[in-house]
C-alpha cells in the first residue's frame, strides 16, 4: 500500500553529478532519522546519473525518482515540492554529503520550538585537498539571539546576512511553506535566494543548530557557480523579486535599508566571482538601471552598514 | 454593570491571600467585581477564594489548570464585565479608599485609565515597614490629563500593571492582552506598553495608595528557560510596536531604554554562570540598535550612558576583549571552559597559559 505521509521529505534536484551522487544519497540513506522519503528529480541528466538513482531506488522504497526535461535546479525543487508527502522539507544539492545525525537533530529542534524552519551549521568540503573550512558567514554568530525561537527582529545584524540564501542547510515546515505559498525561482542560478530569504522574512518563529551538520562541496566539476557568466543577470532577477516580496509583505519600512545593504554585498560578491570576460556586461547594468532599482544609488555614506563594502562596490562599477 | 471589576491572578499564596482579599471586600467602593482567577494553585489557595466567594456574591472564581500569569490575566479580561479594570497581585493589598478615589478621578476627567502611587513594604517580625514610590520621579507630570499615544516619555514613569484602573472599552477596543508565556515571566511589560501606546487620555495622581509586598528577596534564576523571558516578552513589545511603523517611530527611543532597565535587573537575578552570554547579548543588541539609528543615548542618566557607550564603541575585533573588561566584576564566578575559552580568543592558543 503506499503511504501517504512521511516526517520529512528530502527533495534532491540531480543533474549530471555521476561523480558525486552516490556519496550524496549513501548519506541520505544513511541517516539516523528513517521517516523519510528521498524524492529525486532528475532533470535530464545526459551522463550516468538516472541509472544511479534507479539502482538506489531499487533497494530502499523510500525513493521517489522524478524524471523531467532539464528546466534548473529552481523548477526541479518546486517539481519535489509539489509531490512530496512529509511533515517537512529537506532541500539538498546532488554534490554535498551530510552527518548522518543531520534530520534527526533538525527535526529534533523544530519539533520542540515547533518553528517554520530551522538552520544548522556547515562548512565546505574541498574536494582536490580532501579537506574541509569552516566559514563563520553561515550562522552568523554576533547576529543571532541565545534562545530560540526568534523571528528576524531578534537578528543583531543585517537580517540579509545572519544566514546564507540557499536552501540546504534548513529544515522546513511544508505548512509554512505552503501558507506563505513559497517557490524557487525557475532561472538557471540564484533560483533558491528568494525563497529562503522570503521565508526569513515571514518566519515567526526560526531555529537553530549550531552544529555542522552538512558539508558543501566546493570546486565541483560541472558545478553551476563556475559558469555563472552564461546566468550573470540571475542574481539582479532574484533581488529584484526579494524586493518585491519585501513590499508585498509590507516590511519595506523596516527591511529596506538592509535589503539594500544586502544588494551592495550581494552584486559585489557576483561581480568579484564573475569570469573576467564577462564583467563589463555587469559593470555596465550595476553603474546604471541596476544601481537605481536596486535602491543602491543616490543613499548616503551613513545608510551602508559595511562602509568599506560600500566604497569597493562604487570602485567596481566606477 | 458595576463600576470596577479587580482581577486578581493566584497561584500558590496561601499565607499572603486572607490579607489581599480582605482589603478588597472592604473597599469602600461597593459597586465591585472580584474577579479571582486561580491558575492551578496546588496549595489551599482555591479553598480560601471558595469560602470568600460564599459569602460574598460580587465575587467570580475561574479556576484551571495552571497556564501562567499571561493566560489567567486574559481570562480575568475576558470575565470582566465592569465600566473600569483594577488588578490587585494575592500578595499585595491595597487601602479601602483606592478604587472609590481613582473611580472618581477616572470618571470625572473621562480616563482611559489612571495611575497613582504606591508604596512598597516589607514586614519583619510583625514591624510594617513601607517606602513610597512616586511614579513620575521628576514630579512635573501629576493630576493633569495627557495623552500616553503621543508622550513616549511618560514610559519613563514607575513601571507596573496593578497602581491603577483601565476603562474596560479602552482596553476592548484596542485588542488589549498580556503575552500567553509560561509562569511569571515580565507579561506585565506588554500590557503596560499597549496601555501606553494607545491610551489618549490618562492621569498619574502623587497620593500613594498601593501597597506592594517585597519580602521575598529576588531568588537566583538558574533554569536556562527563563533566563531569557525578559528578551521573550520585550520581542513581543517590539512585534506589537511595530504593527505600526509610525508607533515604533515614536516610541522606539523608550523601548531601547525600557529594554536596558529590564537588562540591569534582570542581570542582578539570574544565576552567574549564564551573566556572561546574558550581557553579550545586551551587547550585540544595542550595537545594532545604535547602527539602525534607534537609540538615543540622551534619554539615559549619566552613569547609564557611559556604559552604554562603552558597550558599544567595541569594535568586532576587540569586543570579546573589552567586554571582558566590562564583566570584570564577574569574572571570579566565570567556569573554567568558558575561561579557557576566552583566553583563546584574546591569547591565542600559544599563550593560553596566561593567568586568568
Amino acid at each position: 500500500m503506499e503511504r501517504k505521509n512521511f516526517e520529512i521529505s528530502v527533495i534532491v534536484p540531480v543533474y549530471n553529478s555521476e561523480k558525486y551522487l552516490k556519496q550524496c544519497l549513501d548519506s541520505i540513506v544513511g541517516q539516523t532519522f528513517k521517516d523519510i522519503e528521498i524524492i529525486c528529480v532528475n532533470d535530464g541528466s545526459t551522463d550516468s546519473s538516472s541509472q544511479i538513482l534507479s539502482e538506489y531506488a531499487s533497494k530502499d522504497d523510500r525513493f521517489v525518482i522524478i524524471n523531467q526535461e532539464n528546466g534548473g535546479a529552481g523548477k526541479a525543487r518546486n517539481t519535489g515540492l509539489d509531490a512530496s508527502r512529509g511533515k517537512y522539507l529537506s532541500f539538498l544539492d546532488s554534490d554535498d554529503f551530510f552527518e548522518n545525525t543531520m534530520l534527526e537533530k533538525a527535526y529534533k529542534k523544530i519539533e520542540q520550538d515547533n518553528s517554520d524552519f530551522v538552520v544548522y551549521n556547515s562548512d565546505q568540503y574541498i574536494t582536490d585537498k580532501d579537506d574541509y573550512i569552516n566559514l563563520i558567514c553561515c550562522i552568523r554568530p554576533t547576529a543571532i539571539p541565545p534562545y530560540s525561537p526568534f523571528s528576524y527582529r531578534q537578528l543583531t545584524e543585517n537580517v540579509f546576512k545572519a544566514f546564507v540564501g540557499w536552501a540546504w542547510d534548513k529544515l522546513y515546515r511544508k505548512s509554512f511553506v505552503q501558507e506563505h505559498k513559497l517557490y524557487f525561482q525557475e532561472q538557471r542560478t540564484t533560483n533558491d535566494m528568494l525563497f529562503v530569504f522570503s521565508a526569513l522574512i515571514v518566519a515567526k518563529k526560526i531555529s537553530v543548530v549550531d552544529e555542522i551538520l552538512a558539508h558543501q562541496r566546493r570546486d565541483a566539476d560541472g558545478s553551476l557557480s563556475k559558469t555563472r557568466e552564461k546566468s550573470w543577470f540571475c542574481f539582479f532577477d532574484a533581488l529584484m523579486a526579494l524586493k518585491d516580496r519585501i513590499e508585498k509583505e509590507g516590511l519595506t519600512w523596516e527591511l529596506e535599508r538592509d535589503f539594500v545593504n544586502y544588494a551592495v554585498h550581494f552584486s559585489l560578491w557576483n561581480y568579484n566571482t564573475l569570469a573576467k570576460q564577462t564583467r563589463p556586461l555587469l559593470k555596465e547594468k550595476l553603474a546604471g538601471e541596476w544601481q537605481e532599482a536596486l535602491g543602491i544609488k543616490g543613499k548616503p555614506e551613513e545608510y551602508f552598514y559595511n562602509k568599506q563594502e560600500y566604497h569597493d562596490f562604487l570602485d567596481a562599477v566606477k | 454593570m458595576s463600576k470596577v471589576s479587580i482581577l486578581i491572578p493566584i497561584y500558590n499564596v496561601e499565607s499572603y491571600l486572607r490579607e489581599c482579599l480582605d482589603s478588597v471586600v472592604n473597599q469602600k467602593l461597593k459597586e465591585i467585581e472580584i474577579i479571582c482567577i486561580n491558575d492551578g494553585s496546588t496549595d489551599s489557595s482555591l479553598d480560601i477564594i471558595n469560602e470568600y466567594a460564599e459569602k460574598d456574591s460580587r465575587f467570580v472564581v475561574i479556576s484551571g489548570p495552571n497556564g501562567g500569569y499571561g493566560k489567567a490575566m486574559n481570562k480575568g479580561l475576558d470575565a470582566a464585565t465592569s465600566e473600569y479594570i483594577g488588578i490587585v497581585e494575592p500578595d499585595d493589598y491595597v487601602p479601602d479608599n483606592m478604587f472609590s478615589d481613582l473611580y472618581e478621578i477616572a470618571i470625572k476627567n473621562d480616563l482611559d485609565f489612571v495611575k497613582a502611587d504606591f508604596f512598597r513594604f516589607t514586614t519583619t517580625n510583625g514591624i510594617l515597614e513601607k517606602k513610597l514610590e512616586p511614579l513620575d520621579k521628576t514630579g512635573t507630570h501629576y493630576n493633569n490629563v495627557f495623552d500616553p499615544s503621543h508622550t513616549p516619555e511618560a514610559l519613563y514613569f514607575t513601571i507596573n500593571t496593578w497602581c491603577g484602573i483601565y476603562r474596560r472599552d479602552f482596553i476592548e477596543k484596542n485588542h488589549i492582552r498580556h503575552h500567553e508565556t509560561p509562569g511569571a515571566s515580565f507579561q506585565d511589560n506588554g500590557f503596560y506598553f499597549q496601555t501606553f501606546i494607545y491610551g489618549q487620555r490618562a492621569m498619574i495622581v502623587d497620593t500613594p495608595y498601593y501597597m506592594n509586598r517585597r519580602d521575598n528577596p529576588n531568588s537566583s534564576v538558574s533554569n536556562p528557560n527563563k533566563i531569557y523571558t525578559m528578551n521573550i516578552e520585550m520581542d513581543w513589545v517590539m512585534d506589537i510596536l511595530k504593527k505600526d511603523p509610525e508607533i515604533w517611530e515614536r516610541f522606539k527611543y523608550m523601548y531601547w531604554w525600557r529594554k536596558y532597565q529590564n537588562y540591569n535587573f534582570r542581570f542582578k537575578v539570574i544565576d552567574k554562570s549564564f551573566k556572561l552570554d546574558f550581557l553579550n547579548r545586551l551587547c550585540q543588541e544595542y550595537k545594532w540598535a545604535q547602527m539602525r539609528g534607534e537609540l538615543d543615548l540622551n534619554l539615559f542618566e549619566p552613569g547609564q550612558r557611559n556604559d552604554l557607550k562603552k558597550k558599544i564603541a567595541q569594535t568586532d575585533s576587540a569586543y570579546s576583549k573589552t567586554y571582558f573588561m566590562v564583566s570584570w566584576k564577574i569574572k571570579q564566578h566565570i567556569p573554567q571552559p568558558v575561561k579557557d575559552f576566552i583566553k583563546k580568543i584574546l591569547w591565542g592558543n600559544k599563550n593560553g597559559k596566561k593567568k586568568l
